[in-house]
């Protein structure tokens, strides 16, 4: 299906096998390297894109969407930055060299989005209307609609691309699907309000937002093999570049948390101050870039000193996306930054 | 356009949520809805907001220049409480949940059958990037579909006799306008579902603007003497004009002057009337339960007339073909 593009000509949502193939297209790393710094900021409750540069922390423009801009994905080509709207029911594009809009297109809720790391599939989280839907990501025809529990939220892969894990935010399980098959493999009982999805050494952690723990789950028989305290409601989770850190937010006790990757040990707790902290991402000086959803602003924190400053942005910031990603060799998704 | 002012409120929204709000979700077990807990108090903050600043500047018009002077403000009392619990955000929370799941059925059901509702601004694609003007046209369709409702809302012997609850008031005040029953609200939350499915939902980014829609209702109900001229009645609705709906004739099946904001539609559709008039309101075929009731009583009363008028509406159609059947033999 052709994609509506605001500057007058038609795309497709195509994936170059080249790209697959090498992660990067040729010429791009080294051209990445050059960019202007910039980051993209979800704002929920303003219906638009902040896109700040990173250098002087100014909002260089802001770029509109439809209702309700929420989580992002980057295709393993990195031509574009797709944006998520679930109240316009659309998915957005943007340039994320230049920080230009590239059109959007139609889809039905679109909450949680993010391509498998062989770029075969493209899967979207219907929040609202309880349903996942399996994309081939190389002209978006869409392959299945499932209907595997209520309110799904979060989404990770395995490795090797076979299975995507789904967060059910009301039915309070973890499903495991089949994506040669497009069918569930498992679904695990894992508590209240399950959140944020990671797929990590070889488990598959899952933020377990109505209790205080992260479940740590068996990949293959969806088997509970753990739980981490981590503090009150947590969210999400990423993994830094480095991957020397895993940090969880907690939403009821406004607290970010980390741990360490090997060992899944609390570290360290950093208090944010009824801030409502979302989703973050790791900047090339190791600074941690924070949505803050009750402040209308981004903190910019310091881990090691635990100070942050902040940038104004829209009501509600939710996503957040730093283009100095496209620097990084591998994959790039909203947890593994 | 009003950041600083917005910012506060999501900052005051935002610590209720976080320490008040959050905290109670958990402890029942209902943090599925951590996300929208965060919007509910932005109503609750804004609608707080918009209460106060409706008070401070109606209650000053209505002490300076009032229509009507009464002996006792006893009947408005019921009338507040309605605006709080719609303005505040209890009804649109509690009606939200209530019809979540009915929503999701419906949604889901026409996706499922490839159709996925449009947005204004992806019928009309030049709109996208223009937030305020999008509202605006917005505001205006969403105008028009309510003045359509209303008007059927008068012309149908068992709705209009929930409606009269509206009209049953004889101490109109700016508090009067949220008076409503239940089931008329209901019926008006499926209209404006109906139209959601057709041209999306407006955008949410803009409350002030929303509250000052709500709040030129709330004036058109005051008990003022106030009239906008001769352009500005035209351009929104005003107290003069909204009061000859209220009037004492135009309570029942002919009624005119049934925009809620804006009187084009009334103006386009033939039912405008400019008169330099301040009738008496009310509606003399009200039950006194519904003029002078608690709120609890004036529902009841509103159940009741409407079963007793759509019972009286049946059997006058009984009568009527009766009456038809020997001249046609
Ligand atoms: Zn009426
Ligand atoms: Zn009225």
């Amino acid at each position: 299906m052709p994609v509506l593009d605001r500057r007058g000509f038609l795309t497709q949502a195509g994936i170059s096998t080249a790209a697959l193939a090498g992660g990067l297209r040729p010429g791009r790393a080294a051209h990445a390297a050059a960019l202007r710094p910039m980051a993209f900021v979800m704002n929920s409750g303003a219906a638009n894109v902040s896109v700040i540069d990173m250098t002087t922390r100014k909002v260089l423009r802001t770029l509109p969407t439809l209702r309700e801009p929420s989580h992002w994905a980057l295709p393993p080509d990195r031509s574009r930055l797709l944006v998520c709207d679930a109240g316009g029911n659309a998915l957005f594009y943007f340039d994320p060299e230049t920080g230009q809009e590239m059109g959007h297109r139609v889809m039905a809720d679109p909450y949680q989005i993010g391509y498998s790391p062989d770029g075969r599939y493209f899967l979207a989280n219907a929040l609202r209307l309880n349903f996942v839907e399996i994309y081939r990501a190389s002209d978006f025809h869409l392959i299945k609609r499932l209907s595997v529990g209520g309110m799904p939220s979060h989404l990770d892969f395995s490795p090797d691309s076979r299975v995507s894990f789904h967060s059910m935010q009301q039915s309070g399980t973890l499903v495991a699907i089949d994506l040669a098959r497009a069918e569930p493999r498992w679904t695990a009982k894992i508590g209240k309000v399950p959140a944020g999805v990671l797929y990590h050494n070889g488990k598959v952690l899952c933020c377990v937002m109505g209790a205080n723990y992260v479940a740590v789950l068996d990949p293959a028989s969806g088997e509970i093999v753990g739980r981490i305290h981590t503090g009150i409601g947590p969210h999400n989770l990423f993994l830094t570049p480095d991957r020397k850190t895993l940090y969880v937010t907690n939403r009821v006790g406004g607290t970010l948390v980390a741990l360490d990757p090997a060992t899944l040990a609390v570290r360290r707790t950093y208090p944010l101050h009824a801030s409502g902290p979302d989703d973050l991402a790791v900047a090339p000086d190791g600074k941690l870039w924070i949505a803050l959803r009750f402040r209308e602003q981004v903190a910019v924190l310091d881990p090691v000193s635990g100070h942050y400053d902040t940038i104004d942005v829209g009501r509600s910031p939710h996503g957040i996306f730093l283009n100095t990603m496209l620097a990084r060799p591998g994959l790039v998704t909203a947890e593994m930054l | 356009m009003f950041t600083p002012l917005d910012r506060i409120f999501s900052i005051i929204a935002g610590w209720i949520d976080q320490n008040a709000i959050l905290p109670i979700l958990y402890h029942f077990g209902w943090m599925e809805w951590e996300e929208l807990s965060f919007d509910w108090m932005l109503i609750c903050v804004y609608g707080v907001f918009a209460l106060l600043v409706t008070y401070a500047i109606c209650w000053p018009l209505e002490a300076l220049r009032p229509i009507e002077r009464w002996s006792s403000r006893k009947a408005v009392l019921p009338d507040i409480f309605y605006t709080v619990l719609a303005r505040v955000g209890v009804l649109p929370i509690v009606s939200f949940l209530v019809f979540y799941q009915v929503q999701v059925w419906v949604n889901g059901f026409v996706v499922d059958h490839g159709y996925i509702p449009p947005m204004l601004e992806t019928l009309i694609p030049p709109l996208l990037g223009h937030p305020v003007l999008t509202f605006l046209a917005y505001a205006l369709i969403l105008d028009c579909s309510d003045y359509w409702r209303h008007r059927l809302s008068h012309s149908f012997r068992g709705w209009y006799a929930l409606h009269a609850l509206h009209h049953a008031q004889r101490q109109m005040s700016f508090w009067s306008d949220d008076r409503n029953h239940l089931l008329d609200d209901l019926i008006g939350a499926l209209w404006f579902g109906v139209v959601a499915l057709a041209i999306g939902i407006p955008p949410l980014q803009f409350p002030l603007l929303l509250m000052f829609m709500r709040f030129v209702e709330s004036l058109s109900h005051a008990n003022v003497r106030l009239s906008f001229g001769w352009l500005g009645d035209r351009l929104l609705v005003s107290p003069r004009f909204h009061r000859i709906h209220h009037g004492l004739l135009a309570a029942g099946r002919v009624s005119c002057n049934y925009g809620a904001v804006f009187p084009i539609w009334d103006m386009i559709f033939g039912t405008a009337d400019f008169s330099d008039a301040w009738p008496a309101t009310g509606d003399r075929n009200a039950p006194e339960a519904m003029v002078s009731g608690g709120y609890l009583a004036q529902q009841w009363g509103g159940l009741t007339h409407a079963w007793g008028q759509m019972r009286a509406g049946h059997a006058k159609r009984k009568a009527a073909r009766r009456q038809a059947r020997p001249l046609s033999s």
